[in-house]
């Protein structure tokens, strides 16, 4: 049963990683955590769904699609809103996520009503493709676990060997001095948000064979996914996928041992205490300012 | 050369001037007058509204003030809300169960602020709404807390009045809500508020000059989960039964939202924000209502959304205002509130 | 005893030595000036002494008790207060906001009291209106008059370091730790400063410790003065001996610092 359980933690920790992979990105761009993450997230898998659906097209098409689709979303709430806050506060800038929030949200609701949906993969949530005596894995499973594991190696990638990774890093390091090097410091910016964008819009479509698509799909999904970027440390790479991980492991083993009700507070409860003790998360040095 | 002002008291007192004088009583007459003259119906809108007030005002305390975010204020207000039904059922007389409520909700404020005194950001956001998510959690397990079920709240004695209960309580709840505005706008004024206002400004600076940090940071969410308490004993009367479903995430969301939109670290903006946001709520909440208009919504969106998600509009709308907020005018309606009267002063030059 | 005394202390980022081993003594009363190349140590030497660094080793004595271990409001309380390199101002509140914080330490109002200030009669109105007398006076004292009701943020910079140093003043502390009270001056407004530092001392009669880099004022201000770098004291005297020193020229690089 361990191994079941240890395996199904994985599953969802790894969905809960590329939550918290794509807030971590933003964050570590532009010190804004993005609550809008979820709904970017839900509005993507929307259109994946109306591309798979309506449209009946091929899956591969469809996630082109949607991946572009998801991209251009995030470009547009750097470019449209954030970028337009004048002087903000993290606050400030903290409500504007909150607000576009809300307006997807709005949005969806508005556009597809509360009806429930399905949304069709080419892979099983219930078909058994391995097992052994110590676990089984359904497609959907496995689709999961390389799904998440190819996007982690691509954004490791991107960041550690492109151009591009080298320009989101030094924007990270001293905005005002790398748009004095000639690199635009905005476009990095929506980039970035782009980027983030097209990791959660994964998430997304992997959460929403288990739960059912509606507007609020992601609500629950995205507050692990943020916990568990805060667990890790928002600003470590590592460290939030480590956070993900570790969020399905507590939380699954938590829920089947002891009161599968109180799992989500449990979760929050733990991560309060390290917080306690590491202020900036488990894998985050806490900041101090110099004076 | 001496400045010529000598009589700084004039800086402390509640009105200004005459003219400001003269308006609040105007106001508060208005104001006691009203149930008098309107249907029950607007009196338990402006209940709501005032609730709201109390809310945004320790809100706002903590936040505009301190600088301290918090996305868990729900589990504040359910915290005040089921203390004061506990206390009400077990025959406690309403004054004590309110004080109570308060100060047991003020104690959880405390509480969560010792975790979450080193915290920044997002960690600070993360910690305070796992707070508000375990409250309610934990509500729904408690059977003699009614758990999923929820409670009615008994009806408190206000025969002595002569008035009809309605309009009693639209009394306590006013009442109640202008006590808030007074106590908020001395402690903003005095060496607290000050205090509170340095650590948001600037946290290093003000453990320089001698604040101690942990304390008034305590302070500052002990007051604030306060008047949330408070806040959240006058729902429950006002609604006269409650359910750990009403204290959700998006209620924390919502008040933080009237803070933003009233104006962040005034108390004119709480007003105004708590005001304005719950009238908005209201005429949202049935959108296709609004003449014209709402029927144009309705041909709208059966031709291109749906036409039962059309209530929907209400949070993209939400949304959209609050974005327009923060971009154009960050200070809020307070903000826009001072151009006006400035404008007005200057008029017509 | 010496008034305060710095024995022995470190403290370092990393592998970085900021601050190492480090002796000195100030004398009541006394303009005291730390001088020394960028990243010598001179922030982090302030930063330890009123309780934002932890430093790894050594004392800090003040008036015979070693402050170590303090936090900074403590520290503050013992009668310290300190204006920062790049102005920590509260800067969404007015001058007299600010330097009505610098009161913070002696007004006792507690928060039951609070809630009665806008009656006249109240223990807090009346605690409240007799700092805002003290504040008046440091208003005055540093000329901010024009600067009382508005926002520091509005304000030009000189005028921002004044209210910085009127914020400590309202301490009314035994030791004032300023750090680059005169950078960014204009020529004009670094003479005004000169002048009310030396106020400062002869009027109030507090301690001061200076950290700046300007080696006229240095020259002209100072009783005595420490040279560092690296964290290392170079020498310590008057500022003849000091500005003379070899190791202090080479140091700042061979340039005649006095005109640097
Ligand atoms: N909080 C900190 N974290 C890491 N390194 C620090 C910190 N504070 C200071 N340092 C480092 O310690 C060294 C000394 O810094 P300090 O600010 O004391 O220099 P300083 O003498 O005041 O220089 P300046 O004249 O430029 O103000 C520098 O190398 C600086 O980068
Ligand atoms: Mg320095």
């Amino acid at each position: 049963m361990l191994g079941q359980l240890i395996v199904s933690s994985l599953v969802v920790g790894s969905i809960y990683a590329l939550l918290a992979l794509a807030m971590s990105i933003t964050y570590k761009a532009s010190e804004v955590p993005n609550f809008a993450q979820g709904e970017m997230a839900m509005i993507s898998t929307f259109m994946a769904f109306v591309m798979l659906s309506s449209y009946g097209l091929p899956f591969y098409a469809a996630m082109l699609i949607t991946v572009v689709f998801a991209f251009v979303l995030g470009l547009l709430l750097e470019f449209l809103f954030l970028r337009r806050a004048k002087m903000p506060t993290p606050l400030n800038l903290i409500v504007i996520t909150i607000g576009f929030q809300l307006m997807l949200y709005g949005f969806a609701g508005w556009k597809w009503g509360s009806d429930q949906r399905q949304i069709n993969l080419p892979f099983s949530e219930s078909k058994v493709i391995f097992q052994n005596d110590i676990f089984a894995l359904t497609e959907l499973n496995l689709a999961t676990l390389i799904i998440a594991v190819v996007v982690l190696v691509v954004i490791y990638l991107l960041i550690q060997r492109t151009k591009l990774g080298l320009a989101m890093k030094a924007c990270q390091q001293n905005i005002n001095a790398s748009r004095m090097n000639g690199i635009s410091a905005n476009r990095i910016m929506a980039i970035t948000f782009g980027i983030s964008s097209v990791v959660g819009a994964m998430a997304g479509i992997l959460v929403a064979p288990i739960l059912t698509l509606d507007p609020s799909m992601m609500w629950d999904p995205l507050l692990k996914g943020f916990a568990a970027a805060v667990l890790g440390g928002m600003k470590s790479l590592h460290g939030v996928v480590i956070g993900g991980l570790l969020l399905g492991l507590v939380e699954n083993l938590f829920g089947f041992y002891i009161s599968i009700e109180f799992k989500s507070v449990v979760a929050f409860a733990i991560i309060v205490l390290i917080l306690y003790f590491k202020p900036s998360g488990l894998f985050d040095k806490h900041y101090v300012r110099k004076v | 050369m001496r400045n010529l002002k000598t009589d700084y008291f004039e800086d402390l007192q509640l009105f200004k001037d005459g003219l400001q004088l003269f308006w609040s009583a105007v106001l508060l007459l208005l104001l006691f007058a009203l149930p008098f003259f309107v249907k029950t119906y607007y009196l338990t809108i402006i209940n709501l509204m005032a609730v709201n007030v109390v809310v945004a005002l320790g809100l706002n305390l903590l936040v505009g003030n301190t600088g301290q975010i918090s996305l868990g204020h729900a589990g504040f207000v359910a915290i005040g809300a089921y203390t004061t039904v506990l206390l009400l059922k077990a025959g406690v007389p309403f004054i004590f169960a309110l004080t109570a409520s308060g100060l047991v909700t003020g104690l959880f404020g405390v509480l969560l602020g010792i975790p979450s005194l080193k915290l920044e950001g997002p960690y600070l956001a993360i910690a305070t709404l796992a707070f508000g998510l375990a409250v309610t959690t934990v509500i729904g397990r408690m059977d003699f807390l009614g758990g999923r079920m929820g409670m009615n709240v008994p009806k408190i004695s206000l025969g002595w009045t002569g008035l009809k209960y309605d309009q009693s309580l639209y009394y306590v709840i006013i009442i109640i809500t202008i006590l808030a505005v007074i106590a908020t706008r001395n402690l903003l004024k005095s060496r607290i508020g000050r205090a509170f206002q340095a650590i948001r400004d600037s946290d290093i600076a003000a453990s320089a000059i001698g604040i101690n940090l942990t304390k008034y940071k305590l302070y500052s969410f002990g007051i604030s989960a306060f008047f949330a308490g408070i806040a959240g004993s006058l729902w429950a009367l006002y609604l006269g039964f409650i359910n750990p479903t009403l204290f959700s995430f998006i209620l924390s969301i919502n008040f933080l939202v009237i803070i933003v939109l009233g104006g962040l670290g005034s108390i004119t903006g709480s007003v105004m924000g708590a005001i304005v946001l719950t009238y908005l709520n209201l005429q949202l909440e049935d959108v296709v209502e609004i003449p014209i208009l709402g029927d144009a919504l309705l041909r709208f969106s059966e031709l291109f959304m749906t036409a039962t998600g059309v209530s929907n509009v209400s949070w993209f709308l939400t949304g959209f205002i609050l974005i327009l907020v923060v971009l154009f005018e960050p200070l809020g309606l307070y903000g826009l509130w001072l151009r006006t009267k400035i404008y007005w002063k200057r008029w017509p030059f | 005893m010496a008034f305060f005394q710095i024995d022995n202390l470190s403290k370092s980022f990393g592998g970085l030595k900021a601050v190492d081993q480090l002796d000195f003594q100030v004398q009541e009363k006394e303009i005291f000036s730390i001088i020394g190349p960028n990243g010598a140590g001179k922030s982090t030497i302030f930063n330890c002494i009123n309780g934002l660094y932890k430093p790894e080793q050594g004392k800090i004595l003040f008036k015979g008790n070693n402050l170590i271990g303090r936090r900074p409001d403590q520290i503050a309380s013992a009668g310290i207060a300190r204006t920062f390199q790049n102005l920590e101002l509260f800067a969404h509140m007015t001058t007299l906001d600010n330097i009505m914080l610098g009161r913070h330490l002696s007004m006792k109002a507690s928060i039951a009291a609070v809630l009665g200030l806008s009656f006249k009669r109240s223990k807090a109105a009346k605690e409240e209106l007799q700092h805002r007398r003290k504040v008046e006076e440091i208003i005055d004292f540093l000329e901010l008059e024009s600067a009382r009701d508005q926002f520091v943020s509005n304000l030009p910079y000189g005028k921002q370091k004044l209210v910085e140093l009127g914020r400590a003043l309202a301490l009314e502390p035994d030791l004032l730790l300023l750090d680059e009270p005169a950078a960014g001056l204009t020529q004009e407004e670094r003479e005004d400063m000169v002048f009310w530092i030396k106020d400062i001392r002869d009027l109030l009669g507090i301690t001061v410790i200076l950290i700046e880099h300007n080696m006229q004022m240095v020259q002209n201000i100072s009783d005595r003065i420490l040279a560092i770098n690296f964290g290392k004291p170079i020498t310590t005297g008057t500022p003849e001996e000091v500005l003379g020193h070899p190791e202090v020229i080479r140091a700042y690089l061979g340039e005649d610092i006095t005109q640097v």
